[in-house]
């Protein structure tokens, strides 16, 4: 994750450089474009050998889409996966023969829906023994004994051989995709929440299994979860994503004693743990996750942000959903002309509304962040002219311990709000 | 040879033996779920006798010559009523066994079901498979053509098809065959496209399968539940079908075809004559009844709710 | 925390509670022998592990299970209607004696054994309940306002024909018009022009009010706007938001939560506890709260009940079961949520999984996983018993059994 050293090829074995997935949505009869979700939007992070990543982040964000894309399951809007290959670092989408063979096997992955990713009408054996076919590395009674051998390493044994997949419980389920993930001996494996849907005390099976296998093999993961003492528990450095982009990162254990963004913070504040004081109090986001497809400008995090500041990217898009929920205006408002994503003119339908509308924005009824932003408001009879501050993309930056975090506070002015 | 060889040989065989053993249970299983149901076994026992029947006609009627498929003509008995001796179900207007007619009509019956439904299964699953796989505009172009014909009424379609060909039990077969294979191609489409997403193909591509192994071991065989009842249903519709063209006289005069016994024997009715229809025609009815009863058990039966545990 | 009156009186009391499954394999008893009470105004957490009968034991109080495959085999549930004070509706006055509870207007009914109409009668109104996945509970073809109305006509309709300024003759139509059944012409008198429409419009303007005003409850923004959108163009929260505000729209005594937040994300599930918690508190209704989330079960019930395989194990106030769990599953369950400390790898994670519940052995349930167990685990059945006023557990270490080796902790911790 320092992106400011260059990475050494030696012990990486992925490197994710500015990764972006957008998915077309289409319309009407002739499916035309008319738009796309920007599901990843520019992720970049490195997993060296042995290490475990992070990912985390509230659902819809892109932590799957992120994982299918390093597994080669996807192809990358733009941006790629660099594979170290031979000491170099190669992308992982203009790999051919031998090579894509190469890391096909070395990068597993394993679902969240252990059920799902089994195919039900496939016995263990054919399950967990496929890689090995689909590489003839063994055959018949050789290939029994191998299955055999992986499946005690999953905990599970010779007697399962002959079941179906829906014979066995949710943690056995994952034993199982672990098992087969374990095959070909790859070196990474993407870990797509493997265990959210499965009860605590199986969790912490899964959990210490995957711990010792790490151990045993020297393997690389990438842990997405939406979990955070999952994700304390298991990563050494983590990846927090907000709306297709990375939030913070950093050292695990650094992150979780002063989150430097105000996400982070946030998402902890969500869910204390089971050792905190039991008073402790709790603290929900207001709103919900913006839509993709129009991620909010500057700092994507803006519309939530209890820490908005001025510089935080405050635009039309803010104006228009604050007067959706503000009863008296919306309905006479007939249009909003955009000359861009900061400055528009809104018309009403009556004076009365333009009226209320340029005293509310004036007032304590929308943020002070919001109001400070503003460089330009114009009442002009039924119309409404309003105009922010136009503010670039808030970057990913490193902070002065090493760490990232996009957001334009210091890590000092996240932390005392955090104390008050 | 040393002992470790010998005994890893010896679970290379138990393995293959188990692992037989173990589908060979899941099937079980299917059956035992359709056994459970009565109205299921009742179309089985149906479709038992009916094979018997078409089997062992030779040997329950001597076979017409030249062509036993030919309606014999016994110019002595014309519109015997049943019970006439050598006649138990009576005798049409040119003198043909009614009862001969109901038996290896059966034969035809089968011959026109197995052909027809047999030749749309298999092209419909290609195509659909090919549709859904594929994609962009291999499957625009595959799916415009099965709205054309599905925008077609089945019977007159195939009433236009065997009129243009002319009058042969031939032309029957081709014509519903040709009305019949997109209904196949639509299912497999549509099972193609929803197991495409599911977890386990995306399984199969992470550890490197080819896609031809991902269609025959993954999709394919988790697609054909729906496909194979819709067979089973077909089986008796077919029939149906067949019997209404050849009711308007689209087949050949005089085979011993259950649907043209029906239409020979329709004009009689009138003047008291009902055998000579009645029977053919509930031989029609319980063959179409006895597939749709059986189908119907088998989509229970195989429905993964239910399937297993 | 709740004071001593209030701790005095169950709102629902649940008696050797036994509901079976019929299966292919036999008998699954899903909920075997349960017996614990609801005090008035609190909130009593219910977890364990999936498939321990939690859902089940919620579900039998409306009677939600599908009867065929779903045996009632015993016990009974109890539910103590209460009457809201009408000096201070709910709050605690001195006329009340601070129980916000009209005195002497209490009745019991067994909800396992009146008629399905009294059970419907209920449903929704003395008792409500929530879901996991609020998608599948509301109506999708149906606006919000008009199923949150719904609800309003079934449950209080006089109160709607007073609000609209009606003549108390119109309940019965308007009554049946809610339940669907509505008597030839009722509907028909009801859209008709003339003095009979305007009645009709003015019901429907009072039901909006009361609408909006539920909504409003659940801190919707605009709730006007709201209610006449559709279930799919919310989000998973509000949807959530929605149906709370549609179980809470008649005050009722007790609210069965199930899982309600486990389908939504951390910061979203923040803000429905709040809410719960807050509406709890305001109107003194008592919460069933089922969850297998203990952090989460933890911060709203002043009680909780740990379930294992259809009984329950441990009961206790939230404080003392978190404090000093006594029963080894407990323990194993809190044990097994990553901590800060915990090392790597080391997690103490609790072997094998839930048993079958087909006729399940004398024996503890929990012997077979419990690392403290004895050969009289294995023959003898524990049963819940107290161990302190407000804790009760149901393990050997803590009551021994008659013979046999008792079995303790020291020799798996030391
Ligand atoms: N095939 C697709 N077509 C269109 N949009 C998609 C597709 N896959 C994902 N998306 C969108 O991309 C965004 C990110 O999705 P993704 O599944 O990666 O989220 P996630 O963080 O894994 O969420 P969850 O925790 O719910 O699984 C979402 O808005 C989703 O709707
Ligand atoms: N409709 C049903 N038919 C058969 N068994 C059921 C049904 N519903 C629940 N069960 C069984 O009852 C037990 C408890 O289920 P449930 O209460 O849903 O668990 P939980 O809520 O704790 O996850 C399980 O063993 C489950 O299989
Ligand atoms: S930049 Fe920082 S302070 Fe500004 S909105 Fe984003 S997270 Fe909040
Ligand atoms: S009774 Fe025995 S087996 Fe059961 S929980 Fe207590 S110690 Fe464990
Ligand atoms: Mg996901
Ligand atoms: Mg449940
Ligand atoms: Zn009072």
């Amino acid at each position: 994750m320092r992106a400011a050293v260059a990475p050494q090829a030696d012990d990486l074995i992925l490197s994710v450089r500015e990764v972006k997935k957008h998915y077309p949505i289409r319309e009407g009869a002739l499916q035309r474009v008319v738009g796309h979700v920007r599901a990843v939007d520019g992720v970049s992070f490195d997993i060296r050998r042995g290490e475990t990543v992070g990912l985390v982040g509230e659902s819809g964000c892109g932590k799957t889409t992120l994982g299918r894309v390093i597994a080669a399951l996807a192809d990358p809007t733009d941006g790629g996966v660099h594979y170290s290959m031979d000491g170099e670092m190669r992308r992982i989408d203009r790999l051919e023969g031998k090579a894509a063979q190469t890391f096909r096997r070395n990068c597993q992955m394993v679902f969240q829906d252990s059920f799902a990713s089994l195919n039900p009408r496939h016995l263990v054996i054919d399950l967990v023994g496929r890689p090995l076919k689909v590489y003839n590395e063994a055959a018949s009674a050789d290939l029994v004994e191998r299955v055999v051998e992986l499946l005690e390493q999953v905990g599970l044994g010779r007697q399962h051989l002959f079941r179906y997949p829906h014979q066995f419980s949710g943690g056995q389920r994952q034993r199982i995709s672990i098992a087969r993930a374990l095959a070909l001996n790859p070196e990474i494996i993407v870990l797509d929440e493997p265990t959210s849907a499965l009860d605590v005390s199986v969790q912490a099976q899964i959990l210490n299994l995957l711990n010792d296998l790490q151990k045993e093999r020297n393997l690389a993961y990438l842990f997405v979860t939406h979990d955070l003492s999952v994700v304390r528990h298991m990563a050494d450095r983590l990846v927090v994503m907000y709306l297709g982009k990375v939030a913070e990162a950093g050292e695990t254990q650094a992150i979780f004693d002063s989150p430097h963004h105000p996400y982070t913070r946030e998402l902890m504040a969500a869910k204390p743990d089971l050792e905190a004081e039991a008073n402790v109090e709790i603290r929900g986001l207001e709103g919900t996750v913006p839509d993709p497809a129009r991620p909010p400008q500057g700092c994507r995090f803006h519309t939530r942000c209890e820490l908005a500041t001025s510089a935080c990217g405050w635009e039309i898009d803010d104006i228009v959903r604050w007067l959706e929920d503000a009863p008296g205006m919306f309905e006479h408002l007939v249009g909003v002309e955009r000359t861009s994503e900061f400055a528009a003119e809104l018309a009403f339908d009556n004076e009365e509304a333009a009226g209320l509308l340029s005293m509310a924005v004036r007032s304590e009824q929308v943020p002070e962040a919001m109001r400070a932003a503003m460089r330009r408001l114009n009442l002009d009879g039924t119309k409404v002219e309003i105009e922010f501050e136009d503010v670039g993309e808030v970057e990913l930056t490193v902070r002065d311990d090493g760490r990232m975090a996009a957001c334009v506070l210091t890590p000092e002015e996240v932390a005392s709000w955090k104390n008050s | 040879m040393t002992d470790v060889q010998q005994s890893r040989i010896a679970a290379g065989a138990m393995t293959a033996d188990t692992a037989f053993r173990v589908r060979m249970r899941r099937l079980f299983g299917v059956l035992q779920g359709m056994a459970s149901n009565p109205a299921t076994v009742i179309g089985l026992v149906i479709i038992a006798l009916m094979l018997v029947m078409a089997i062992f006609a030779p040997w329950l009627l001597e076979p017409n010559s030249p062509d036993p498929y030919q309606m014999p003509r016994d110019w002595g008995a014309v519109r015997k009523p049943p019970g006439t001796p050598g006649h138990p179900l009576g005798t049409t207007n040119e003198g043909g066994d009614v009862l001969y007619g109901v038996i290896w009509g059966s034969r035809t019956s089968l011959q026109l079901s197995l052909m027809v439904v047999g030749s749309t299964m298999i092209v419909g699953t290609i195509v659909g498979s090919i549709a859904g796989l594929v994609g962009g505009w291999v499957d625009e172009v595959l799916m415009r053509l099965v709205d054309v014909f599905l925008s077609i009424p089945e019977l007159i379609f195939a009433l236009a098809i065997a009129a243009v060909l002319g009058p042969s039990f031939g032309n029957i077969i081709l014509a519903l065959a040709v009305v019949l294979w997109v209904k196949y191609a639509r299912i497999m489409r549509a099972q193609v496209l929803q197991i495409k997403q599911h977890d386990f193909v995306d399984a199969a591509r992470v550890i490197g399968d080819s896609k031809l192994n991902i269609y025959l071991r993954d999709i394919l065989p988790n697609a054909v539940t729906p496909v194979t009842v819709q067979a089973t249903l077909d089986m008796g519709n077919v029939v149906l079908i067949g019997a209404t063209l050849s009711f308007i006289g689209l087949s050949e005069a005089g085979i011993a075809e259950w649907g043209v016994l029906v239409s020979e024997g329709q004009a009689g009715i009138a003047s008291g004559r009902w055998w000579a229809s009645t029977f053919p025609g509930l031989m029609i009815f319980l063959w179409a009844l006895a597939f749709n009863l059986v189908g119907d058990g088998l989509r229970d039966a195989l429905d993964p709710r239910t399937e297993g545990r | 925390m709740l004071d001593e009156r209030h701790c005095a009186a169950p709102v629902a009391s649940v008696r050797d509670l036994k509901v079976y499954f019929q299966s292919k394999r036999g008998i699954v008893h899903a909920v075997d022998g349960v017996s614990f009470d609801i005090r008035d105004g609190e909130t009593l957490g219910l977890v364990g592990e999936t498939g321990c009968g939690k859902s089940v034991t919620g579900r039998s109080f409306l009677r939600l299970l599908p009867v065929p495959p779903c045996i009632l085999a015993g016990g009974s549930v109890t539910f103590h209607t209460h009457v809201v004070c009408k000096a201070c509706a709910g709050v605690g006055c001195e006329a009340c004696d601070g129980t916000g509870r009209q005195a002497g207007r209490d009745r019991s009914v067994d909800l396992l054994g009146i008629s399905s109409e009294d059970m419907r009668r209920i449903r929704g109104d003395r008792i409500a309940m929530i879901f996991q996945d609020p998608g599948k509970a509301l109506n999708p073809t149906l606006p919000i306002g008009a199923q949150i109305a719904e609800v309003f006509l079934q449950h209080r309709t006089e109160e709607l024909i007073a609000l609209a300024g009606l003549p108390p003759d119109t309940v019965g139509a308007i009554r049946r018009f809610a339940s669907q059944s509505p008597r030839f012409g009722d509907g028909w008198l009801l859209s008709l022009p003339g003095p009979r429409r305007a009645q009709r419009l003015r019901v429907e303007e009072s039901l909006a009010k009361m609408v909006a005003d539920a909504l409003a409850e659940t801190q919707v923004p605009n709730p006007g706007k709201l209610m006449a959108r559709y279930p799919h163009e919310l989000s998973g929260g509000m949807r959530q938001r929605v149906m709370i505000a549609q179980a809470l729209a008649c005050n009722p005594d007790l609210l069965i939560a199930d899982e309600p937040t486990t389908a939504l994300d951390v910061t979203v599930e923040a803000r429905i506890l709040e809410l719960i918690r807050n509406l709890q508190q305001r109107r003194k209704t008592s919460v069933l709260y089922i969850s297998h989330d203990l952090s989460l079960v933890r911060r709203i019930s002043d009680r909780v009940a740990v379930m294992y395989a259809g009984r329950i194990v441990e009961i206790g106030t939230t404080a003392e079961v978190f404090a000093n769990p006594r029963h080894p599953y407990t323990r194993g369950l809190m044990a097994a949520v990553p901590g800060a400390d915990t090392p790597r790898g080391k997690l103490a994670a609790i072997r094998g999984t839930v048993p079958e519940l087909v006729d399940p052995p004398t024996a503890c349930r929990f012997a077979g996983r419990c690392p403290h167990e004895t050969g009289t685990c294995r023959s003898n059945d524990p049963v819940l018993e107290a161990i302190t006023p407000s804790q009760s557990v149901a393990c050997f270490i803590d009551h021994p059994a008659q013979s046999g080796e008792r079995p303790t902790y020291e020799r798996v911790t030391k």
